[in-house]
């Protein structure tokens, strides 16, 4: 079964539907120039468990005897089974709290004991007494810096049992935690910059319902937190657990000139600069200091806006697997998400006026694992690309519909909103509005992942018969709301919704164990 | 207001939900692009003045007449606290008069509450349809909430220390969306707990993970 981002193109035959072919030809590029294979261009995945590709569920491969030895070693290490056996975080992480806690220590007191109280003040005088009790202090805490780090290292214990991972932690009072695989929503390979340099990881899996719900294990060797993500995840979709990791089909990369120049041609973004650059004007032809208030505030708002985003997102990569979107970046800190099929709650994909002209767009997306601050983290699928291969991308999230081919019928008339409605549509598959100017966002929410429908009639709109349609999702970015339709119809959408929710989730069915069905 | 308008993308699906034995149908017959009319069911039409009605030819149940009683004297024990301090800064401060307008604003203030808990109890509604709650109410902005079965996480009956003497409480329907706001206050207790346990049982039979 090729499961549902099997299938490579957008399924149906091109060229049906009022809306025609949706996708331009994949050959030449739109008006931005700089031609490039439309799936980006295959390249190496970084990571060692990339061989060449195998079958992707097909027999077991025959592993090797199932020693695990240390969970980090060199060439050629044993594959871990994570399903036998209790397993351990890799060893490094007790030395790495350990000097954690040191440096916290160095800061706030070993520093202090070095320093002596003299009548002119305090000084760094290494007499022989105050280094002899710096150094008293230091060994006591140094034991107990190892002490700590060892403790949490012995204390916590993991395996996989069934359809279950269970953590344990505590040595003395044991504390225990299942978490049903079969009800992840996302897992995460984080590798913060520290980290990276010791070949590190930390392996988060996210449930839904709350920064509570989900466990970070930080942290695993590198190479050990890819197989336990990709053991988790095939348990998680019904296969036994020596699964060899599914095959990925790279679909975009985006390149780096692409994201610094999106992040820059945004309207608020350029009317930043502007600000800065007349407040420098201002600043050195008239030698006055108080404008200083003005540009740096501003500059560190450009910061945020420009660079922040492009450490965060550089080096984007999706690739399409079996179990699920990969996404990868990350320049400092690297993060490999993988979203399960059916995961995906709503997407909202969104057009800023200046990359309307290049042919670009964003997709935010809501998935129901990430809550609190881990959902700011989390909200981008593309942070920008070519708009077909957004279209494309949405396409595999939601199988069997294409956005652009459902009809959207265009709001009243009578509507006065600046956030202006531009229509609502629907088919089987999902729900679809569009609105905003100039920045233009499409939201979209399959039929089967709706949480409920609303219909809101506020004092304006009672005055014009109109109302708003929403079809509420888990909380996160995207809000699906068809603003100002006409009383009666605005029902209709209602129960029309309620019922294609209800054949969505009949003949979805459940997205647990997505490949064994 | 043209009913017709908004019929033809928004028809329901047009398979019977028994027929739809595989995944999501790959071949472009979906309804809304063309495809062949829908079989089933006739799309429902709604004049604009039908807009908040059940459907389902349901009433709507409404709500015990004690909810805007409760609202109505919880608004004046907090009348009470606010009026005195208030009244008493007022009389020190300032004249005879003043303090009498104050009071008459704060009586003004409760009796308007009590009005508008009164409306919001006549426009209250809910309805237990086949596959799904829903509700209404609202007096500025009216609302109407569609809670299917198979999305209810739980569902909890609150009562506080006035709601309880005065025997009514109020049902929370919750999904894993913060905006439904599925909330009926104000059922008499054995209401609230039969509304409880049905809903319960319709959400186990129909759940699903998100």
């Amino acid at each position: 079964m090729s499961g549902p981002y099997g299938p490579h193109n957008p399924p149906g035959p091109p060229g049906h539907g009022p809306a025609g072919n949706p996708y331009p030809p994949p050959g030449p590029y739109g008006p931005q120039g700089r031609p490039m294979p439309p799936y980006g261009a295959p390249r190496p995945i970084q990571g060692p468990f990339q061989g060449p590709p195998r079958p992707p569920y097909g027999p077991p491969v025959p592993h090797p005897p199932p020693g695990y030895g240390p969970p980090y070693g060199h060439p050629p290490p044993p594959p871990i089974r994570f399903s036998e056996g209790v397993h351990r975080l890799h060893w490094a992480t007790a030395p790495l709290r350990a000097s954690v806690f040191l440096i916290a220590y160095f800061v706030l007191l070993g520093f202090p004991l070095l320093l002596t109280q003299t009548e002119d003040g305090i000084t760094l005088a290494l007499t022989p007494r105050v280094v002899g009790r710096f150094l008293a202090v230091s060994a006591v805490m140094t034991v107990v810096a190892v002490g700590a780090g060892l403790w949490a290292w012995l204390a916590l214990r993991f395996r996989v049992d069934g359809d279950d991972l269970v953590v344990e932690t505590g040595l003395l009072r044991k504390r225990k935690r299942r978490i049903p695989l079969s009800r992840v929503q996302a897992i995460d390979v984080v590798r913060p910059l520290v980290t990276r340099m010791f070949a590190l990881a930390e392996v988060r899996v996210e449930l839904a319902g709350g920064e509570q719900n989900g466990i970070a294990l930080r942290y695993l060797g590198h190479r050990s937190a890819q197989q336990l993500r990709a053991e988790l995840l095939a348990r998680a979709a019904g296969l036994p657990g020596h699964t060899p990791e599914a095959p990925e089909r790279p679909l975009w990369r985006v390149p780096f000139g692409v994201l610094l120049a999106s992040l820059i041609v945004r309207l608020p973004v350029l009317a930043t600069v502007l600000l800065f650059l007349a407040s420098l004007l201002f600043l050195l032809m008239y030698a006055e200091g108080g404008m200083l208030a003005v540009s740096i505030p501003v500059l560190l708002a450009l910061i945020r806006a420009v660079i922040a985003p492009m450490v965060m997102y550089g080096n984007f990569s999706v690739a399409m697997s079996p179990d699920g979107i990969r996404l990868r970046y990350g320049l400092l800190e690297t993060r490999m998400q993988t979203l399960p099929p059916g995961r995906v709650q709503a997407v909202s994909i969104v057009e800023p006026a200046f990359w309307r002209t290049m042919g670009w767009a964003r997709v935010d997306v809501t998935i129901a694992g990430y809550a609190g601050e881990r959902q700011a983290l989390s909200s981008t699928l593309l942070p920008v690309a070519p708009r077909h291969v957004a279209m494309q991308l949405v396409a595999q999230v939601f199988p069997g519909t294409t956005v652009d081919a459902v009809p959207l019928v265009p709001a009243s008339s009578k509507g006065v909103a600046i956030d202006r409605a531009d229509g609502a549509g629907t088919d089987d598959v999902v729900f679809v509005t569009r609105h905003g100017w100039p920045c233009r966002r499409t939201d979209v929410i399959a039929h089967a992942r709706a949480q409920s429908v609303r219909l809101t009639v506020n004092p304006f709109q009672r005055l014009l018969g109109l109302a708003t349609v929403h079809v509420d999702a888990p909380p996160g970015p995207v809000q699906v709301a068809a603003a100002d339709r006409e009383l009666g119809e605005a029902r209709a959408i209602v129960d029309s919704t309620a019922r294609r929710a209800l054949a969505a989730r009949r003949s979805g069915g459940d997205p647990a164990h997505w490949a064994a069905r | 207001m043209n009913a017709s308008h908004g019929t033809p993308p928004f028809e329901p699906a047009a398979h019977p939900p028994a027929q739809q034995g595989a995944a999501y149908p790959s071949t472009p017959s979906g309804p809304g692009r063309g495809g062949p009319p829908p079989v089933g069911v006739p799309a429902p039409v709604y004049r604009a003045d039908q807009a908040f009605a059940p459907g389902d030819d349901l009433p709507w149940s409404p709500l015990s007449k004690r909810h805007s009683l409760h609202r109505l004297l919880s608004a004046a024990l907090w009348a009470v606290p606010v009026g005195g301090v208030g009244g008493f800064l007022v009389w020190t401060n300032g004249t005879p008069v003043a303090t009498v307008l104050w009071g008459v604003a704060v009586v003004l203030t409760v009796v308007l509450m009590g009005a508008v808990a009164e409306l919001d109890r006549r426009s209250f509604g809910y309805a237990e349809r086949a596959n799904d709650l829903i509700v209404t109410h609202g007096v500025f902005v009216k609302r109407l909430i569609v809670v299917p079965y198979g999305r209810m996480q739980f569902v909890d009956v609150t009562a506080g220390l006035l709601e309880r003497w005065m025997g009514i409480a109020t049902v929370r329907m919750h999904t894993a969306a913060a905006a439904t706001d599925a909330t009926i206050p104000g059922l008499p207790s054995a209401e609230a707990a039969s509304l409880r346990d049905r809903l319960a049982q319709k959400g186990d039979e129909r759940s699903m993970g998100l």
